[in-house]
């Protein structure tokens, strides 16, 4: 049975492409126009996924989660504008997984598509893969070693927590105070600076160019994602 | 007037063209009620022989012992004779005479015109008379003695309490002189006589310096015979045996009206200096609080405030509405604003005169009333109630408060010519911003627009023909032109919002190269062409900066630099750690700058003019904002060797994060966390 999304978007040109794209993908599109028949439709038909337009002509975007919240752990990506990073991070923190910025391109939203899917099926049986690679970089995570390509990178266990948990969110958006929280305990929340400097340390040992990131992608403003293969 | 500045003040706005240098008028003012007759008098001359003329008052240490009454017809007087067209002055000075002549010299006056002198009849045996005087050294210039009715001279009785202060005057200068004298007995034994005329000298000098000149010239006329009574042989008794003692007594007498004399000088001197300081300081004052530039209702509130201190009544400042009549503005609301307080202040405002209560004119107010002149017309009336209203101004007060309504005048005028200036440069700018804005908007926004409806309608109308690289090549361009579009708009959109202030820096730890990563990936399918080297310090320590501008800088830098120079020239990205800021450098190798074009590059809508179209000329103007907003400043050179760069600061706070600090509390808290499971917990 092909993945369900449900796109709940006022405007109906970006509906269009939307659903050029993505019944092509294979998935079945479901679409509302506002928030109200959107959370109808949701209720009704219980989609894998959401896409949230932010600016929806009867309800903020904020009320659609927060009510979708209640009932169902549905991915949710949200649509937004560029400029309002404060707001993606709300959102994110109200319970939305992803994020993408208009314009985007129909590739990224497939990618972001793919990877939220991927999280929300349910685990794989047994043992979770003991070895993870990403490009050139490998995580032995028994051993608890990191390669790149074969050499063993050395990592304090501070940047090895902080690996382990971008890993646990491969593909997806983690917000700064998200990634405060699991790598140093909710004390930290607040101290962004401290992860950049992290985040700068671990990718000069992980990253060939450190200032161009192949693995660890910084989203402005928001937190980072580690990349998807 | 060289070394009269009081004259202008006086006098400038009635100051009239001077008709020739053949004739001019002195009149002598005095506090006497004849001055009136003497001023029409003058009036009479000059305009008769069409020429120009002073009317002068010098005041001397005898103008501090009038009554208030005398002193304030005296300005009375002033102000009529530059309302009657003289050049009113008021010079401080010791001998009347002198002072005269010394004026008229220096103004090349012809005539002067005097009173017929009113003398008490002693005193003209004493010494010559002031018109005496004049005529012995008038040398070539005329002297004219105008008469006057006896009866008129009437000398105005002096206020009470000004007697009251004499008599205790006397009384302590008598009481003075006894304790001397009762000092002197006690020490007669023990000093010898020519000590005990130091004691009494100095007894004299203190009483000369504290009391005024009568009491103080009767003690220096009374301690001769008290002197001789009890200490010159003969003893208790005015008679004096030896003939050297006489001349002890003619000193010691002349000495204490000599020192009376000059200590009354010197204290008319320092009264002088003291009210010259006053006014100084008054203006001064004013005048700082007038040059801080600021709209006019604020300046207004100032001025208001400080003649209200200085004055001590209600200020208030009446200017002409739309239609022309006369409103508060600033300052207090003015009680019982009656149609008679009206008509004066209407009157002042029409004619440029001052009025109202303890002026010569309309004085049946509550309020003195002055004109706000400027240099072309009179912009409001200045009102002062003074608290209580019987207490009036004196006429040095007076004439201090019309310098500083002239001064308030001139700063209120300025203001005005200020924010017209102001108004229309904006209204220029505006002009022009919305005109190169529309002109490079519209060409930028179509330039995409044209390349990607034409791509579309390529591929709409050669579906079937064309190949599969072309078709792709043709999507990748309307893919690339709406990204561009985009970067357009958000510009645009980023320049409205800077111009108009509501960006608000959200500044945080930052790591430099995350930032400059940023950009390069936004940018990526631009620097497809171009190299990029990049240089970061590896200790260059952590900014305090809002990361979406300064990613938005790096992306119109590099932009920047990809747009004006060729294909696969390289783009370097350097940063400098110094002592106090991070020096960032984003260097091409293309073309460079034209001569003289560093600084107008980053103006807005500036398109270098070999490179015109290629965008809104927005970009760096934004840089420019993001990095002055940050305390840092942008600029522009030629590279040696060929080629831009653009080199900006961040200044580093005096708190910095520095990346090779230890994290002790981040660290303690690794033990626990050794524990860590799988990617999938």
């Amino acid at each position: 049975m092909p993945p369900r999304l449900l796109l709940i978007e006022d405007d109906p040109k970006i509906r269009r492409f939307l659903r050029a794209s993505l019944t092509t993908q294979g998935y079945e599109l479901l679409e509302a126009e506002t928030g109200k028949e959107g959370l109808a439709q949701a209720a009704a038909q219980a989609p894998d996924l959401v896409l949230l337009d932010l600016g929806l002509p009867d309800m903020e975007g904020m009320e659609v989660i927060r009510k979708l919240r209640e009932w169902c752990a549905t991915p949710i990506i949200i649509l937004t504008a560029r400029g309002q990073e404060r707001d993606k991070v709300a959102h994110l923190d109200a319970g939305a997984d992803d994020y993408l910025t208009k314009p985007f391109g129909v590739a990224e939203l497939l990618a972001r598509i793919r990877v939220a899917l991927r999280r929300a099926a349910p685990l794989e049986e047994g043992k979770p893969n003991p070895i993870f690679t990403l490009g050139a970089l490998k995580v032995d995570f028994e051993r608890r070693l990191v390669f790149r390509g074969q050499e063993e990178v050395r990592l304090t266990p501070m940047e090895y927590k902080l690996l382990t948990v971008l890993i646990k969110h491969q593909g997806k958006v983690v917000t700064h105070r998200q990634l405060l929280k699991e790598v140093w305990g909710p004390a930290y929340i607040d101290q962004n600076h401290y992860l950049r400097i992290f985040v700068l340390n671990l990718r000069r040992k992980l990253e060939d160019d450190p200032t161009r990131p192949l693995y660890i992608i910084t989203e402005p403003g928001v937190g980072y994602r580690l990349r998807e293969e | 007037m060289p070394g009269h500045p009081e004259m202008s003040q006086v006098s400038s706005p009635l100051e009239e063209p001077i008709p020739s240098r053949a004739e001019c008028l002195l009149v002598c003012l005095s506090p006497n009620p004849l001055s009136e007759r003497l001023l029409h008098a003058g009036r009479r001359l000059a305009e008769s022989q069409a020429a120009r003329w002073f009317a002068l008052y010098v005041e001397t240490p005898a103008h501090d012992r009038l009554s208030p009454a005398e002193q304030e017809r005296v300005s009375q007087l002033l102000r009529q004779a530059a309302q009657l067209g003289a050049q009113a002055v008021r010079l401080p000075g010791l001998r009347i005479g002198d002072e005269i002549l010394a004026f008229a010299r220096e103004n090349q006056v012809t005539k002067i015109v005097v009173g017929k002198p009113y003398q008490r009849r002693w005193r003209r045996f004493l010494g010559a008379s002031l018109v005496d005087h004049l005529v012995w050294h008038c040398g070539p210039i005329d002297v004219y003695v105008i008469t006057g009715d006896e009866a008129q001279v009437s000398s105005i009785p002096p206020a009470v309490p000004r007697h009251r202060r004499l008599l205790w005057n006397y009384l302590i200068a008598l009481g003075g002189l006894s304790l001397c004298t009762i000092l002197a007995v006690v020490l007669f034994p023990y000093l010898a006589l020519t000590n005990l005329v130091m004691l009494y000298l100095l007894t004299l000098v203190v009483m000369a310096s504290t009391l005024d000149r009568g009491p103080s010239i009767l003690a220096a006329v009374l301690s001769v015979p008290i002197f001789t009574f009890f200490f010159v042989p003969t003893y208790y008794s005015f008679r004096i045996e030896n003939p050297e003692y006489t001349l002890t007594m003619l000193v010691m007498l002349v000495v204490s009206l000599l020192i009376s004399g000059l200590t009354a000088r010197i204290r008319h001197q320092a009264r002088v200096a003291r009210q010259q300081e006053r006014q100084t300081a008054a203006l001064y004052e004013m005048s700082q609080k007038l040059t801080a530039r600021s709209g006019l209702e604020e300046l207004l509130a100032r001025a208001v405030a400080q003649i209200s201190r200085t004055f001590e009544g209600k200020t208030a400042v009446l200017l002409p509405d739309s239609n022309g009549v006369l409103t508060l503005k600033a300052g207090d609301a003015i009680k019982d604003f009656d149609v008679t307080e009206k008509i004066v202040a209407g009157w002042v405002f029409r004619h440029g005169h001052l009025a109202g209560a303890g002026t010569g004119t309309l004085p049946k107010v509550k309020g003195v009333y002055l004109p706000l002149r400027a240099s072309e017309r009179i912009l409001g009336v200045l009102r002062l109630e003074t608290i209580p209203p019987e207490r009036f101004l004196e006429s040095e007060s007076l004439r201090l408060l019309e310098a500083i309504a002239n001064q308030l005048a001139l700063a209120m005028e300025r203001v005005e010519l200020f924010e017209q200036a102001q108004a229309t440069r904006l209204q220029m700018e505006a002009e022009r911003m919305r005109s190169t804005l529309l002109s490079s908007v519209s060409h930028d926004l179509r330039t995409p627009l044209t390349v990607i409806a034409g791509c579309a309608s390529s591929l709409l109308e050669g579906e079937t023909k064309m190949d599969y690289g072309t078709k792709k090549e043709l999507i990748q361009h309307i893919y690339d032109e709406a990204r561009r579009l985009d970067r357009l708009v958000h510009n645009l959109l980023d320049m409205t919002r800077l111009q108009s202030g509501q960006i608000k820096l959200n500044q945080e730890w930052h790591v430099l190269e995350e930032v400059v990563g940023c950009a390069l990936m936004a940018l990526e399918p631009q620097l497809r062409d171009h190299p990029i080297t990049l240089q970061f310090p590896p200790d260059l320590p952590l900014v305090n900066i809002d990361a979406m501008l300064l990613e938005r800088v790096f992306i119109n830098l590099l932009e920047n630099a990809v747009k004006y120079t060729p294909r696969d020239s390289p783009v370097s990205i350097t940063a400098h750690l110094k002592p106090d800021h991070i020096l960032v450098e984003v260097a091409d190798r293309g073309p460079g700058l034209a001569p003289g074009e560093e600084h107008k590059v980053f103006e807005k809508f500036y398109q270098s003019a070999s490179r015109r179209g290629q965008g809104a000329g927005l970009g760096l103007a934004i840089c420019q904002s993001i990095v002055e907003a940050h305390g840092g400043r942008i600029w522009a050179a030629n590279r040696e060797g060929g080629g831009a760069v653009f080199r900006f600061t961040l200044p580093l706070g005096i708190e910095t994060l520095n990346l090779e600090e230890p994290l002790p509390e981040i660290q303690a808290v690794l033990p626990t966390e050794t524990q860590t499971p799988g990617p999938r917990s």
